[in-house]
């Protein structure tokens, strides 16, 4: 995105659209033309939800749902970072290094589970290992990149100014670096989030993902899973929408020509 | 190209490295073979697999066919309908105002949460499948496409006014060949988010597909299997996406690398 | 804000008499040679058998064609490549890599874009250890110096490339060098703002005394700004001539003895 701020008529134009769409949809289910049972409007959906489930239930999960997420994730990107970087700036590292994250990087977090339950059993562990991977190939990828494209100039730069070995990474290095960086903790970020929906889809006992297959293999009111899935929907949005704000005030205020 | 070939050959050797290793480490008992099937039993069990097949019968050919098959048939109907409706919103700012948070939304949404709906919707056949993985791809080169033609470079549009040219012949003469790049980076990306999709969504309720098989080898203990399917998942993915990339390449020549498009 | 032509000369330098050193060489560079493995086998010679010496707070200019490692030389004396033979000196100790005393300006300004003016500024006060006050505060005094305190907070995307290149003039200095390096740090730069920050420059030099090795490629601009100017000849980079520039300062373009020595360097560099 660029750093253009929303104008005033975008938003308006934007809540509009939205506001229609939903309107179409509530619309659409009072009279009939979709079936309720099949795709509730919002408000049935609200309130199916708000039956069937309690406060507590949904938070319950809902903390559960964020908990493994920032965790999975603030380790998979340190480590990312960690990896990435140290291989950008150390060649031999590097050459060891690479290769084995290019092979590894095609194959979707998801496509470890099996494995992952096999390594760590159907628990928590399991879990925090996958979204783990998804915000770590991302953020390893990007730190790599990052390092590599750093403008040698910089670096010469601050090799007048004294500067070489460990503190020439930290102090100028790095900083360099920090755009492409913020895009791959950004990316990495949305990922963790979707595998997260997906492991706990298929494998869990609490969280988002699972309320919403429970409520299908329950058989209850697809209005809950409509709630579980614009819930989750939105808080990828918000999250994602904060991260963008975090990166425009420290990166964006600096970066490009 | 010397320092090509002498990165290949040092990535080769790392990787035989580790491979040894890996070996001796379960032949000495330091690693669970269960847990790390050692290369020569990952070999093994994909001679099996391409053979006599997991569960019998089915082959990794066919497991990957059908894994194929699926993405295939949502892919392209979310190409389908994602480039007009793109070209369209992308071509009126009023209509890219209007939709621009509807989409962003919608592409928010995790598309694997939306399993159990469309379950309840399709039941729990191929079509289930091909819907989600339509879904993935629909907003991805959506939105890709609307950006491709928002942001066409302001100057190649002044150049092409002061020839003379306007509205809808500026439109197809202009915008849309220098939106082409950013379109073909979302048709990847799109691929890539339907590889993903389809991987987890035959991990429930199927026995067929790649994905499927993975799980279904868990059951029954056959580590090694699992082994082979994800690294057959991965190679796929890498083929799709460098044989995307390689496609862009010969047909748009003049584009330069877009591997560090942002969004 | 200076203007050309503004400054006022407390009284003019005292220029060195042509070809007799009277003071004690501060720079010695002896016998350098540079060589790079060229990628058909054998050998690149860049520089070939360099003795030069300059003066402490003399400004010396090295002009020459495109490869004829004017560059190069001056990236040796800043300590960020090696010669292949030779030695280099800076005030007795022999030179062994950057950051002992030679401060840059690059062409490109290479200042650190994370930074406003003032934080690139104060980066370079980071090495003697002072306390955050006392940093800003001699960090500020730089930017005056160069006539951007008013943009002490900006960040180098926000400023134009001559604003760029005086805030690197000041981050040089900040490190309180003893020797200043420059490769063709106007370069970049539309003709005006060049002769502006010439301009500066010599106003800058005026008010801190520093010895001076300035890389260009112009003519004009080795001859407003040297006390010398040192001619390399490239395949291989040696010196073909030296010129002493006698001239007071300020000096002017209309001077007939600016053109006359104008001509004979050009003569010389086009033969």
């Amino acid at each position: 995105m660029s750093g253009t701020a929303l104008r005033s008529n975008d938003l308006a134009l934007g809540l509009i659209g939205t506001l229609a769409v939903i309107l179409l949809w509530e619309t659409s289910v009072r009279t009939g033309l979709i079936d309720p049972a099949v795709f509730p409007s919002p408000s049935l959906a609200i309130a199916a939800a708000s039956e069937r489930l309690t406060a507590r239930q949904l938070g319950e999960n809902l903390s559960w749902s964020l908990a493994r997420v920032f965790s999975g994730f603030a380790l998979g990107a340190l480590a990312g970072v960690l990896v990435g970087v140290l291989a950008g700036w150390y060649r031999r590292f590097g050459l060891v290094v690479s290769p084995l994250v290019e092979l590894l990087r095609p194959i979707p977090p998801l496509a470890w589970i099996p494995l992952a339950i096999i390594w760590f059993g159907l628990g928590e562990p399991s879990k925090f290992f996958i979204i783990f991977l998804g915000a770590f190939f991302p953020v390893v990828t990007a730190a790599y990149q990052g390092m590599r494209s750093v403008d040698p100039m910089l670096l010469r730069a601050g090799q007048t100014m004294g500067l070489s070995g460990v503190p020439l990474l930290l102090r100028v290095a790095i900083p360099a670096a920090a755009p492409d960086l913020a895009t791959g903790l950004r990316i990495g970020w949305g990922l963790s989030f979707g595998v997260l929906v997906a492991a706990e889809l298929i494998a869990a006992d609490r969280g988002l993902g699972y309320m919403i297959i429970a409520e299908r293999n329950a058989g209850g009111s697809v209005g809950v899973i409509i709630v579980g899935i614009l819930l989750i929907g939105a808080l990828n949005l918000l999250t994602d929408a904060a991260i963008g704000v975090a990166i425009r005030h420290w990166v964006g205020r600096w970066h490009g020509s | 190209m010397n320092a090509r070939l002498a990165r290949a050959a040092s990535s080769l050797a790392v990787i035989a490295v580790l491979l040894a290793a890996w070996e001796l480490a379960v032949g000495y008992g330091l690693l669970k073979a269960y847990q790390f099937p050692p290369p020569s039993k990952i070999a093994r069990g994909f001679v099996e697999l391409s053979l006599t097949g997991f569960p019998t019968g089915v082959s990794l050919w066919t497991h990957t066919g059908v894994t194929i098959w699926r993405v295939l048939q949502g892919y392209v109907a979310a190409i389908l309908l994602a480039v007009p409706l793109g070209l369209l919103i992308g071509a009126l700012p009023v209509l890219d105002k209007l939709s621009a948070p509807l989409i962003v939304f919608c592409r928010s949404v995790a598309t694997l949460s939306l399993l159990p709906l469309v379950i309840v919707w399709f039941g729990a056949g191929e079509l289930t499948k091909v819907v989600l993985i339509g879904y993935g791809c629909f907003w991805t080169m959506l939105s890709n496409v609307i950006a491709g033609v928002r942001y066409v470079d302001p100057v190649l549009v002044r150049a092409a006014r002061s020839c003379g040219l306007q509205g809808p012949e500026l439109y197809r003469e202009i915008v849309l060949p220098a939106a082409l790049p950013r379109i073909f980076a979302g048709a990847r990306m799109a691929l890539g988010v339907g590889f993903m999709v389809i991987v987890g969504a035959e991990m429930i309720g199927t026995i067929q597909g790649l994905g499927a098989l993975i799980m279904e080898a868990r059951t029954f203990y056959r580590s090694e299997i699992t082994i082979v399917g994800m690294l057959v998942i991965g190679l796929l993915g890498f083929l799709i996406s460098s044989g995307l990339a390689g496609l862009e390449r010969v047909l748009m020549p003049w584009a330069g690398n877009l591997d560090q498009v942002r969004r | 804000m200076s203007c050309a032509g503004d400054i006022s000369m407390r009284e003019p330098d005292a220029t060195p008499q042509a070809g007799r050193r009277t003071r004690a060489p501060f720079i010695r560079i002896e016998a350098v040679h540079k060589a790079f493995a060229a990628r058909q086998g054998g050998e690149l010679m860049v520089l070939d058998s360099i003795d030069l010496d300059i003066a402490e707070n003399e400004f010396v200019s090295l002009i020459g064609r495109s490869g004829c490692g004017k560059t190069t030389l001056l990236n040796i004396i800043a300590g960020l490549d090696a010669a292949t033979s030779g030695r280099i000196a800076i005030g007795e100790r022999p030179v062994t890599g950057p950051g002992q005393g030679q401060g840059v300006v690059f062409q490109q300004h290479a200042l650190f874009p994370w930074l406003t003016a003032l934080g690139n500024v104060s980066f370079g006060f980071r090495k003697a250890g002072l306390p955050l006050e006392e940093r800003r505060e001699r960090s500020l005094e730089l930017l005056r110096l160069v006539g951007l305190e008013a943009a002490a907070n900006k960040y180098p995307r926000e400023m134009s490339g001559g604003m760029q290149q005086r805030v690197s003039i000041a981050r040089a200095l900040a490190l309180d060098p003893q020797i200043l390096l420059m490769d063709e740090p106007f370069g970049a730069l539309d003709e005006l703002t060049r002769i502006e920050l010439q301009q500066e420059l010599l106003r800058i030099w005026q008010a801190r005394r520093k010895t001076v090795v300035f890389v260009t490629h112009s003519i004009d601009e080795a001859l407003m700004l040297s006390d010398r100017i040192v001619l390399l000849a490239p395949n291989p980079g040696r010196i073909q001539r030296i010129f002493e520039v006698p001239m007071p300062r300020p000096r002017s373009r209309t001077e007939p003895a600016f053109n006359a020595l104008y001509d004979e360097i050009w003569s010389e560099l086009s033969s």
